[in-house]
């Protein structure tokens, strides 16, 4: 996408609701400045004027253009001061950047979706831009891991998701509490827990790095060819332009040739997790 | 304005003070350890330094310094010429403008750096110790990027351009001074050229070229970076000085201002991330980065070197690191 002008300054966003989803994670309703469209698995570079900048995927549906939203979790010194914001703040956005996820190659396939923690985020919009196509796919499995009950997020997107037809949930904590009664054990188990139609399936991993490890390891045992596990791939970012270096995987630049890649096409790079 | 023109030194002198009316000119002056860029001024004309190897700091300074407010500066405006750039400084534009000027993203900063510059090559006269540029298939004069070039040989100087903003500069030049031309590179030029090289050649024999440093870096044992890591301090001086490096960082300022701030995959936490992990975190590690970034990283994404042999990283070097022995051990 080509940009007019200068490509470091950001438009302006108001934060127009804080949604607290977990201890450490809210969620950031935005409305910017000027209309505003993302493919989902995009990511957005988002400033804390005078502070510091971070990158972000939003988490709402690409089809909404007016406001979007950016899912937060608290994890050094920026994010910790964007958990202040409240309503009214105003915000810098540069973006959308990157790849993000390749929809027309889910048409007609079984959609398995291996999420952790915050990793959710990005998976979100993702799940809104597959509700959209719903009839056009197979079967949409969403596998869902975090620490405890109270830090899994979005509780009311399970129950939409599993109203409808092709569309199915699991979740699981690492440590449960007397009230859960869902799975327990590292997100990977829930791998085991479901029927996989291998040839017309394809399957999308978005966590922490160990998840995506080993999630990924996972996924090739049971038999997915390299090229159809979407990994997002986390690394420092600075400028999102392809330009300041911070984010080479290898040969690549994460934040203009991923952060959506295929494990085929990272596997051979060093230090990917 | 093809061709060659010959003025006498002290005609060639004159031009350049009338130049200093319109343009900030930058040019190589000999400092007290070694020759470098100056901003000179009409009483520095009679001791700019002509066809001097390299100057200190890399020609991507003028483009991308050290510092810059990329949200709030007009940058660059100013016409500027810039003389006495050695062969392996504009072959570096090669890759600083596929980075800089691309069609997606282009940085407005530099590009107006790039436009209101007009680049003055050099022919090197001498070569310095780590020279390596014929090693990579480049030679000891400008080829391409520049829009004149100044030679100063035996008492005279030959001028001639390269580019549209080149012939203008020269035909204003010309328009008031007597000159003789030719159509061809004049044959002293020409025999200083083939000396030169020769020269390069011979010292940098051991050398392996491009594809060869390539293919060793790939292949390479661990035990050589941890050895050859050793003695690095993490400074960053290699990557500062290089004009192929142009990794960078944006620091916020208030009133959503961004600096945009040269930075080095040699400085420890260049790819750390919140959770903790950070790939370059190991010395070894993050010192072999930079090898794998110029000969196989950058040249595989752009089909541009990243290493132009102009030899100042081993120069800079605190720990006494010469690129080129590794390689050479690499090799072996
Ligand atoms: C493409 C992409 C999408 C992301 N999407 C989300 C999301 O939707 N929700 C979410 O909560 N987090 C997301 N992250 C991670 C988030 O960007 C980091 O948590 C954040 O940068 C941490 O900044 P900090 O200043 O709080 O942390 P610190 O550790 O204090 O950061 C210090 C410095 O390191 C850099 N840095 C540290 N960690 C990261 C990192 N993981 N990625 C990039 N730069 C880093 C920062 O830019 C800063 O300069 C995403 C990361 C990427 C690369
Ligand atoms: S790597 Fe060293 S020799 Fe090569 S261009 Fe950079 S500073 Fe010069
Ligand atoms: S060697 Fe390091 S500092 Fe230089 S361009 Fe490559 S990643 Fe950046
Ligand atoms: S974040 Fe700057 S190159 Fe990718």
């Amino acid at each position: 996408m080509a940009v007019n002008g200068n490509i470091y300054r950001p438009m302006k966003a108001v934060v127009e609701k804080v949604i607290d989803e977990s201890p450490l994670i809210k969620t950031f309703v935005l409305v910017p400045e000027r209309a505003f469209s993302f493919k989902t698995g995009e990511f957005i570079e988002l400033t804390l004027d005078g502070i510091g900048e971070a990158p972000f995927t939003p988490s709402s549906s690409p089809l909404i253009k007016e406001r979007f939203d950016v899912t937060i979790m608290k994890a050094g010194y920026v994010t910790e001061l964007m958990h202040k914001l409240e309503p009214g703040a105003v915000l810098g956005v540069r973006g959308p950047y990157g790849r993000g996820y390749p929809l027309e190659k889910f048409i007609d396939k079984e959609v398995i979706i291996l999420s952790g923690g915050c990793g959710l985020a990005p998976i979100r919009s993702l799940l809104y831009a597959l509700i959209d196509i719903k009839d056009k796919l197979r079967k949409v499995t969403l596998c869902y891991g975090s620490k405890t009950p109270q830090d899994c997020i979005y509780k009311p997107l399970f129950s939409q998701l599993n109203q409808i037809d092709n569309f199915s949930t699991l979740r699981t904590v690492d440590f449960a509490d007397r009230y859960w009664d869902e799975h327990v054990g590292v997100a990977t188990v829930l791998l085991d827990h479901i029927d996989i139609d291998l040839p017309n399936a394809v399957a999308v991993v978005c966590g922490p790095p160990v998840m995506m490890k080993y999630g990924t390891m996972k996924l090739l045992e049971k038999g997915f060819p390299d090229h159809l596990i979407y990994l997002s791939m986390e690394k420092n970012m600075s400028c999102g332009l392809g330009k300041c270096g911070h984010c080479m995987l290898g040969g690549y630049f994460v934040c203009r040739d991923g952060p959506v890649f295929t494990y085929d096409e990272i596997k051979d790079q060093p230090h990917i997790w | 304005m093809a061709g060659y023109y010959k003025l006498d030194k002290e005609v060639w002198d004159g031009a350049l003070a009338g130049i200093l009316n319109t343009y900030r000119v930058f040019a190589p002056l000999k400092g007290v350890k070694a020759t470098d860029y100056e901003c000179i001024g009409e009483a520095h004309i009679p001791d700019i330094v002509y066809n001097h190897p390299k100057p200190v700091i890399p020609l991507k300074t003028f483009f991308i310094p050290i510092k810059e407010n990329v949200v709030a500066d007009t940058a660059g405006i100013h016409p500027t010429i810039i003389m006495g750039i050695p062969g392996c400084d504009l072959a570096a534009l090669d890759l600083l403008d596929k980075f800089f000027l691309d069609e997606d993203y282009p940085d407005t900063y530099y590009a107006s750096r790039r436009k209101h510059t007009i680049l003055v090559g050099a022919d090197c006269h001498l070569t310095d110790t780590h020279c390596h540029c014929t090693s990579y298939g480049l030679n000891p004069y400008p080829e391409k990027h520049h829009d004149l070039s100044v030679h100063v040989l035996n008492g005279h100087v030959w001028l001639s351009s390269h580019s549209e903003k080149g012939a203008h500069l020269l035909s204003g030049i010309l328009d008031s001074v007597s000159f003789e031309s030719m159509d061809e590179v004049p044959l002293e030029i020409q025999h200083v050229r083939q000396q030169q090289k020769r020269e390069l050649e011979k010292r940098n024999k051991r050398l392996p070229n491009y594809q060869e440093s390539t293919d060793a870096v790939v292949n390479s044992e661990a035990s050589v970076w941890h050895s050859y890591s050793r003695t690095c301090v993490s400074c960053g001086a290699c990557a500062t000085i290089c004009p192929t490096c142009t990794c960078f960082l944006l620091i916020d300022r208030p009133g959503f201002e961004k600096v945009r701030q040269l930075d080095a995959c040699q400085y420890p936490g260049f790819e750390r991330t919140a959770g903790g992990e950070d790939p370059l975190k190991r010395l070894d590690n993050r010192f072999k980065n930079r090898y794998l970034c110029k000969y196989l990283y950058r040249p595989e994404k752009y089909e541009a070197m990243a290493c132009t042999g102009c030899g100042r990283c081993i120069d800079a070097c605190i720990g006494k690191i010469d690129k080129n022995e590794l390689l050479v051990e690499l090799t072996k």
